[in-house]
């Protein structure tokens, strides 16, 4: 159930430039209105892509999410190939 | 009866209309992409299609897990796109055949494919790309037929294919003298947000291409039976031949087929290819 929360967020923030943007600028009060786990919480934060791929988050949804919220394509592939 | 006159298969990939990623591609590369591109655009003004049936996918744009069909049909009378501005492309509008739209979707539902409709279905860059191309203009209405080639669990490739196969009939006994293309988006290889993202495997590509030239789409349906196997050799982004199989499958033998380009362009994180089926 969770986890089709991260998915939610992210699937919101690909449709939503304004949510894109307060995802940057006020996360929690974003993150608040979804049901995550602290965990889930701090690697949206920290946009840890690898992590929340790790916890399963679609990949597609992260790559689209990561678009929508300003990085490019070469930060992204050296974020979801970073193991922490 | 309407008749089908022509039929293009094309990668979708959003770098294709957007600066500078485009550039990011080998010169000669991107000139042969767009080139093959010009010429399915050729092909199709030949064909002088009345309408265009676009069998695409979604990129969680239209559809997500609080509601996810294996085939949605637009049946509206107009389609707004593409849905997102972080891709920075030029919102279009275009007439949606809503007419053939719903005769479709009750023909599925008379005789066995249950087709879900939209009355109001926006546009993904999945059509506004390959059609930026095809029909610059935005001249021709379009029967959108989004295919769940994204967020497994997705149809098969066989039924991908049937549906492709279905759809031609049910053109063919629609009661309007129309001349109808059908077009097919995304793939080829391509991985999407996994590690892998910015393989392309060209073998794979290739083979693939091959199999359609050949009119031997089964040979793909019976090696990737499972999407698990398809997405190891082809990333989550090869789920979207679904498109090209449902074209394969649409196409009366009388269109012959063949590959207007192909490119491997890691750049664009996608194996880019063109293909056509028109009179020979």
């Amino acid at each position: 159930m969770s986890l089709y929360q991260v998915n939610k967020l992210l699937r919101d923030i690909n449709r939503s430039a304004e949510l894109a943007q307060r995802c940057r600028t006020e996360p929690e009060a974003v993150l608040q209105h979804y049901e995550l786990t602290a965990e889930e919480q701090k690697a949206i934060q920290d946009w840890q892509v690898r992590t929340l791929y790790d916890m399963g988050a679609n990949p597609l949804l992260l790559l689209v999410y990561s678009m929508a919220t300003g990085r490019d394509m070469r930060a992204y592939v050296t974020a979801i190939n970073q193991k922490s | 009866m309407a008749e089908i006159v022509a039929g293009i298969a094309t990668s979708h990939v959003p770098f294709l209309a957007m600066h500078p990623q485009f550039e990011l591609a080998e010169e000669g590369q991107r000139t042969r992409v767009v080139a093959g591109l010009g010429e399915a655009r050729t092909l199709l003004e030949q064909a002088r299609p009345d309408v265009i049936v676009i069998f695409s996918t979604d990129h969680f744009d239209r559809c997500f897990y609080d509601n996810l069909p294996a085939f949605l049909v637009g049946v509206g009378e107009e389609a707004e796109g593409p849905v997102n501005e972080w891709l920075g492309m030029p919102k279009v509008k275009l007439k949606v055949a809503g007419g053939l739209g719903r005769f479709i979707v009750s023909e599925g539902l008379d005789n066995g494919v249950d087709f879900a409709l939209s009355q109001e279905l926006p546009l993904d860059h999945a059509e506004v790309v390959p059609l930026s191309f095809l029909t610059p203009q935005w001249d021709i209405p379009i029967v959108p037929v989004v295919v769940n080639a994204f967020a497994p669990p997705m149809p098969s490739l066989k039924r991908c294919w049937q549906v492709g196969a279905f759809i031609r009939k049910a053109i063919e006994r629609w009661p309007e003298k129309k001349r109808v293309a059908v077009v097919g988006t995304g793939g080829l290889s391509h991985w999407v947000g996994p590690p892998e993202t910015g393989k392309v495997n060209a073998e794979f590509d290739h083979w693939f291409l091959q199999c359609l030239v050949e009119g031997k789409s089964a040979e793909v349906i019976e090696k990737y039976k499972k999407a698990e196997e398809l997405e190891k050799i082809a990333g989550n982004g090869g789920q979207e031949i679904r498109d090209w199989l449902a074209v394969a499958g649409a196409m009366p033998a009388r269109l012959k087929p063949r590959v207007l380009a192909y490119e491997p362009i890691p750049q664009w994180a996608t194996g880019t290819g063109v293909m056509a089926w028109a009179r020979s």
